[in-house]
């Protein structure tokens, strides 16, 4: 470089000297004149200007890009600017980007969260707040479908750095990141939760930070609780999360491989334990400023609030770990199962969080801020109930518990909280308190009451079995105060798993009686109006006919229901008017729940019987709705908890009083089931004939039902109903006939009124009769007589006989009453006879029967005739073609008759 | 070589036999009238059906023995018991009360091993896995519960655990009409029917429901496929259901989801299903018609008739190798030399003497693969005896010995007697002598002087 340097300026002086070969004389002709004032400079200066993102525009035209233009890539870029506003921009940039192209942020997630996750431990504040952001609203949500296990592997180590940061900001807002992969990744507590647990303990001892910053804390605290109701505290909420996974596709399909829960909790029983000390001191340390400050403000409360549910949870899971037999082998705890619960943890509890119960406000300042305490308070007396268990506290301390519940159930600590502004808050706090009577109460059936009677009597219990029947009693049919009251209700009936009965000395027993006969009466109040309780109540009901056999002492109190549940169903009022119940227009499942509910009646009476059977003439019932009453009662009578006569009885009311609708017979509309439910009154009958059938015995059904049956048909029901209970008897019948002298000579009487009836009802479209619809209504309902007259040949004769014999005497006196009411005309009457018998005569079977009866047929056919006669003489031909034709058919077909046409 | 085994709630109709191969009638077994599930093959040796009561007086829900030849052997427990079953060795045989309460025996001597309340209402079925480790019952409260035998007989676990059952399943709302367990252990799948029209599948490891088929009727009787893929479900309707256990079936099906087709012939309801290992399937139905089906062509291949009543219970066995015809044409000879077979009656209340001893197991002496007829149980009271009576003999020797003994001893003593004696004797007659011989001397030294 030197030298060439060196060259060049030897060039120069070349140059110089050559320039002095050739010298230019200056000649100084005058000073040059300053430029003027108002000159204008007219030097021109360029620079090269670069515009890289000029340059690649034209290649950016096919990718994604945010609204500043910029790429993907250099965003990500940006994200590690050194300045905080670049970085921020570069955030909201991508946050811009993915929202803009989804399909972006799936296909480079793991490139995006590597280069993001750099960004949890920065230093500024609005950084951070703004990745949060960007996390919670874009990036999670958008993948959360796929795998998400190594996604999150690859964030929490840097929020675990984030975590024992120096600066307290960058620690506890670490914490609300961990707090968001949670609640995107639930099992990601029990993957890392022995180090989160470490860094909540470290965070909380090093108390002189968030005395100040408490909003900050709030939030971490926020997502310990979160991450502690992860843990298996409550059995019933494990099975009833279970219950809601039933409805996947495939059965045996490929799990995911989450860490088993046994190996993910079993490591951290002790790292809990360490918890709760540090807890229960930082719990101390708000009380200054409870004591102090004239009000308690929110975020002190919600720190609190949440320090005391993250210990409530941890005391829950360590119950949960003793509890249960089997799932405590599974965590495998060593040694027995004092392990878990020592001693220490006890009576730091006992000291320094029962001892200050209850926390009360200085001075009454607010409602707000009584509701607050309010709330504490109650917490805690979770907490104690919780672990009142292990810890057998002091009488002292159990009798101010309960008196506590007491008064709080009774409404004496916060008397204005059911009315005025705070009513839905009270609500709130009304829900509590059942959460908190539920937990109660199963513990009354773990150890039998035990801890409760013995150290404080029976009073308190009593108090506060009133107190919660008052409340429970007293609420809004449709407040979610009355389904949390179910619930607890549910759980205080149904015996446990020990199926241990509370015997009749128990006060217990009789709340529970109060409250089961509260059931159906709010089953009516709900109406249809709130299916949801409706449902819950159903349910109840049902549970309770399971386990009430005749060894429970509810069994007594299930029956009895029967008595107030009509209502439900249908009532019948005067006049014969029908009140249906809310039953008719509850969802399908509803109805399901309250059919079942039926079959657990161990004795089920007419009376309730009688209303259900109003619900299924109903017309507004589903049909479906209507064959599975019939199903379940076909069970609960099969079971013995239906006498035969009421069983029996039903049927016959369903079948006499179904209203068949429209009432004339169309063959053509029949098939069409919006209009006519025809169709299902035919189901319904085959559904009462098996039933009947499967009693057993058919003949002894067939005693019973003959006299029933001749009686609903001599009050004349509509052709169906008629039709239908023909069948049941036919059904039941066999060959030779079980009807008895007694009973053929009644069914002749009216089955030859039925026969007419059938033959005018039906319209006869032309004279071939050549449709096949036509021939299937006219066989649909001629065909039990048919049956009939094949099993007794005699019914066949005697009802030939009167039909004989009602031609000659309506004809002898057409204006004498008659038998039936088509039969009044002369005509119409001998029309009736003559497609009657054609209507047999077209059966092969009962052609051969009725060709045994020749002298019958014959005479009828001489009455006719003689009538015919009569008829040319007075002039009314169309009787006489009639006759003809069928004569003719008989003649014709079978050589029956040597009747001579003359006349 | 399968024996097709049915039985009827008819008395008259009893339980009938058939060669499933060759479909002629081998046995007829008058004067049994067993509920539905109330019929057990008991280790491939006997037959085990509860009554049915038909008067509340008579014979109230007994269980009787049909060994292959017509001997049997009635018991009449506490309570009427409608579902047994027991498990594949035939050891044991459980039973379940109208109470709820689960009643289990041991076949061999016949003794009520344990009973406990297992249910709010009646037990309606009881099946064992396929390897005899769980019972999982059914009950008319909707529930099926599944017991591990393991915990139930062993005192302790059963005092620590809140419960003992390992699984109890609510989901039904109506009576369980049948269950079913397939193959894999612990892993099982179950399956359980109830009048509710839903099957329902469970995981016997995960103690979970799987899934839930609503059927367009009460399903009665259900039956698996070997291999796993279906089941089938006989309705109230009369036609056989096949519903898909693993692949996702096309919702589009005409009977709902999960439901891939049927099988269809019978007029009245289907009331029983069994599946034999030569691919056929057996289902029985309420006119009393036993029907074999060919479940690919999904054609009947043939009919037997059991009774005018529903056929109640399917059972199909391997024949027994020594259960030729000849001993069916000649059923006394058979009897006379088998009709001892039988085991004992079964107790009706625990016996509390020997609770004790009531848990520690009964002892199988191993046994040929076709001598069935020998190969009895020992329970662990045969040894018992042979203890008390080796005892008794050894202490009797020891008697024998003592004696001995005392004898060789009386015998010493004697002859040590005889030795003083005679020692006695020389004494006294050296003192004699000595005195004799001092007189002689005095007397000859008086004589001196």
């Amino acid at each position: 470089m030197a030298r060439s340097k060196a060259a060049s300026k030897k060039q120069q002086k070349q140059q110089q000297k050559r320039g002095v070969d050739f010298k230019k004389i200056k000649r100084k002709l005058g000073r040059k004149l300053p430029p003027p004032k108002n000159a204008t400079n007219t030097e021109v200066k360029s620079k090269a200007i670069v515009l890289p993102e000029q340059s690649v525009a034209s290649e950016k035209a096919g990718l994604a890009v945010s609204k500043k233009g910029l790429t993907l890539k250099e965003l990500l870029q940006q994200t590690s600017h050194h300045n905080s506003k670049v970085r921020r921009d570069a955030l909201m940039g991508l946050k811009d980007l993915f929202q803009k192209y989804p399909a972006e942020l799936r296909s480079h997630r793991y490139a995006v969260i590597e280069k993001l996750r750099e960004r949890i431990g920065d230093d500024d504040k609005v950084v951070r707040e703004t990745l949060y952001q960007l996390l919670k609203t874009v990036v999670f949500p958008g993948c959360k479908e796929d795998n998400q296990g190594p996604f999150v592997s690859l964030m929490v180590a840097y929020i675990f750095n984030a975590m024992t940061h120096l600066a307290v900001d960058v620690r506890l807002m670490a914490f609300k990141f961990f707090d968001l992969v949670v609640q995107y990744y639930p099992p990601s507590f029990s993957l890392y939760a022995d180090k989160v647990l470490q860094n909540y303990e470290d965070i909380l001892r090093k108390n002189q930070f968030y005395l100040e910053d408490k909003a900050k804390l709030r939030s971490a605290l926020a997502g310990l609780v979160r991450c502690l109701s992860l843990l298996p505290c409550n059995k019933r909420k494990v099975d009833s999360s279970e219950e809601n996974m039933a409805g996947q596709k495939i059965l045996h399909a490929f799990e995911l491989d989450m860490p088993a829960e046994s190996s993910g909790f079993s490591s951290i029983t002790k790292k809990l334990k360490d918890l709760v000390p540090v807890l229960v001191n930082c719990f101390q340390d708000f009380f200054p400023s409870v004591h102090h400050m004239p009000l308690l403000d929110a975020q002190s409360f919600d720190c609190m609030h949440s320090i005391l549910q993250s210990i409530d949870l941890v005391v829950g899971f360590f119950g949960y770990g003793i509890h249960q037999g089997k799932p405590a082998s599974q965590l495998s705890y060593e040694g027995p199962d004092e392990a878990i619960w020592d001693h220490t943890i006890s009576s730091l509890l006992l000291k320094k969080l029962f001892g200050v119960f209850p926390l009360n406000p200085t001075n009454h300042l607010s409602e707000k801020v009584d509701d607050r305490f309010f709330i504490l308070n109650i917490v805690i007396t979770e907490i104690f109930l919780r672990c009142s268990e292990w810890i057998c506290p002091p009488g002292f301390l159990l009798e101010k518990f309960l008196q506590y519940i007491e008064n709080a159930l009774l409404g004496s600590v916060r008397p204005a909280v059911t009315h005025g502004p705070v009513k839905q808050f009270g609500r709130n706090i009304y829900f509590f308190c059942c959460l908190l009577f539920q937990s109660l109460c199963c513990k009354w059936q773990v150890i039998g009451s035990l801890v409760f009677f013995s150290n404080c009597g029976a009073n308190h219990n009593n108090g506060i079995l009133q107190a919660f029947t008052k409340i429970f009693e007293g609420c809004n049919p449709q407040s979610s105060l009355k389904l949390a009251c179910l619930s607890a209700i549910e759980e205080m009936l149904i015996p446990g798993d020990d199926m241990v009965y509370p015997d009749a000395s128990d006060p217990l027993f009789e709340y529970q009686i109060t409250w089961i006969r509260a059931l159906p009466q709010l089953l009516i109040l709900l109406g249809d109006k709130h299916p949801s309780s409706s449902q819950v109540v159903l349910h109840l009901l049902l549970r309770l006919g399971q386990c009430a056999n005749s060894s429970s002492p509810f069994s007594r109190e299930y029956e009895n229901m029967q008595y107030s549940l009509d209502k439900f169903y249908s009532s019948c009022v005067d006049r014969g008017d029908v009140y249906y119940g809310p039953f008719i227009r509850l969802s399908w499942d509803s109805q399901e729940l309250a059919i079942c509910g039926l079959y657990y009646f161990s004795n089920l009476g007419p009376f309730l019987l009688k209303s259900i059977a109003f619900c299924c003439l109903c017309s507004e019932l589903e049909h479906l709705v209507l064959f599975r009453i019939i199903e379940v009662l076909h069970s609960a009578f099969s079971a013995g908890h239906i006498q035969i006569a009421d069983y029996i009885s039903f049927f016959m009311t369903l079948l006499s009083r179904f209203k068949v609708l429209p009432e004339n017979i169309y063959p053509d509309v029949e098939s069409d089931a919006k209009i006519s439910n025809r169709g299902t009154f035919k189901l319904l009958t085959n559904t009462v004939c098996s039933c009947l059938s499967r009693i057993g015995d058919d003949s002894l059904v067939f005693q019973i039902l003959e006299q029933v049956i001749f009686d609903q048909l001599l009050l004349k029901p509509p052709l169906d109903n008629a039709c239908a209970l023909l069948r049941v008897l036919v059904v039941l019948d066999c060959k030779p006939t079980r009807l008895s002298e007694q009973g053929i000579i009644t069914l002749s009487k009216y089955l030859s009124g039925y026969l007419f009836e059938v033959v005018h009802c039906i319209p006869e479209d032309d004279e071939e009769n050549s449709l096949p619809t036509h021939q299937q209504t006219c066989c649909y309902y001629m065909l039990p007589c048919f049956f009939l007259f094949d099993r007794s040949p005699k019914l066949l004769k005697l009802v030939l006989n009167l039909m004989g014999s009602l031609i000659t005497e309506s004809s002898s006196s057409p204006s004498s009453h008659s038998y039936t009411q088509y039969g009044n005309d002369n005509s119409n009457q001998i029309n009736a006879v003559v497609s009657a018998l054609l209507l047999m005569h077209k059966d092969t079977k009962v052609r051969k029967i009725i060709s045994s009866f020749k002298e019958e047929v014959v005479h009828i056919l001489q009455i006719i005739h003689s009538l015919q006669v009569k008829f040319l003489v007075t002039g009314n031909p169309e009787n006489g073609l009639a006759v003809i034709t069928y004569t003719y058919d008989l003649s014709g077909r079978s050589q029956v008759t040597s009747f001579s046409l003359s006349g | 070589m399968e024996l097709l085994i049915a039985s009827s709630s008819v008395a008259d109709a009893g339980i009938g036999c058939w060669d499933l191969e060759s479909g002629a009638e081998q046995l007829r077994y008058k004067s049994c009238a067993s509920p539905p599930h109330g019929l057990a093959c008991v280790g491939q040796r006997f037959l085990a059906s509860s009554q049915l009561r038909e008067q509340p007086s008579a014979s109230s829900g007994s269980i009787l023995y049909w060994s292959w030849s017509k001997v049997e052997v009635k018991s009449l427990p506490a309570e009427p018991i409608k579902p047994i079953a027991a498990n594949s060795h035939g050891t044991y045989i459980a039973g379940g009360g109208q109470s709820g309460d689960i009643y289990m025996w041991e076949v061999a001597s016949g003794r009520l091993l344990k009973k406990w309340h297992a249910h709010y209402r009646a037990v309606t079925c009881l099946v064992f896995s396929q390897d005899g480790s769980f019972l999982i019952s059914g009950s008319e409260d909707g529930c099926v519960r599944i017991w591990s035998l393991l915990t139930v007989f062993e005192e302790c676990e059963s005092q620590r655990a809140s419960h003992l059952y390992l699984h109890s399943f609510t989901g039904h709302t109506l009576r369980i009409t049948d269950i079913v367990i397939g193959y894999g252990g612990v892993s099982a799948t179950i399956v359980s029917a109830s009048e509710d029209r839903t099957c329902k599948v469970w995981s016997l490891l995960k103690g979970r429901l799987l899934r839930n088929i609503v059927f367009p009727s009460v399903i009665d009787a259900i039956a698996l496929d070997p291999a796993e893929h279906v089941f089938y479900a006989g309705s109230r309707d009369g036609s056989i259901y096949i519903a898909a256990l693993n692949a996702e079936s096309p919702s589009t099906s005409s009977y709902g989801m999960h439901i891939i087709g049927s099988l269809s012939d019978h007029s009245k309801a289907v009331t029983c299903l069994a599946y034999s290992t030569g691919d056929l399937l057996i289902s029985g139905s309420e006119d009393g018609m036993v029907r074999v089906w060919d479940p690919i062509t999904h054609n009947i291949v043939r009919m037997f008739r059991l009774a005018k009543g529903p056929v109640n219970n399917i059972l199909v066995v391997r024949r027994p190798l020594y259960l030729n015809l000849g001993s069916f044409s000649n059923p006394h000879t058979s009897s006379r030399r088998h009709g001892s077979q039988l085991p004992p009656p079964l107790d009706k209340y625990v016996t509390s003497a020997d609770e004790d001893v009531d848990n520690k197991g009964v002892i199988r002496l191993p046994s040929l693969y076709n001598a069935p007829r020998d190969a009895s149980y020992i329970s662990h009271r045969t040894i018992d005896n042979h203890l008390k009576e080796l005892q008794q003999q050894g202490s009797s020797a020891a008697t024998e010995m003592e004696v001995e003994r005392l004898k060789h001893e009386c015998n010493r003593t004697l002859q040590m007697v005889q030795q003083w004696k005679k020692m006695y004797e020389n004494l006294h007659e050296f003192c004699v002598n000595e005195l004799l011989d001092g007189d002689q001397v005095d007397g000859s030294k008086r004589n001196a002087v």
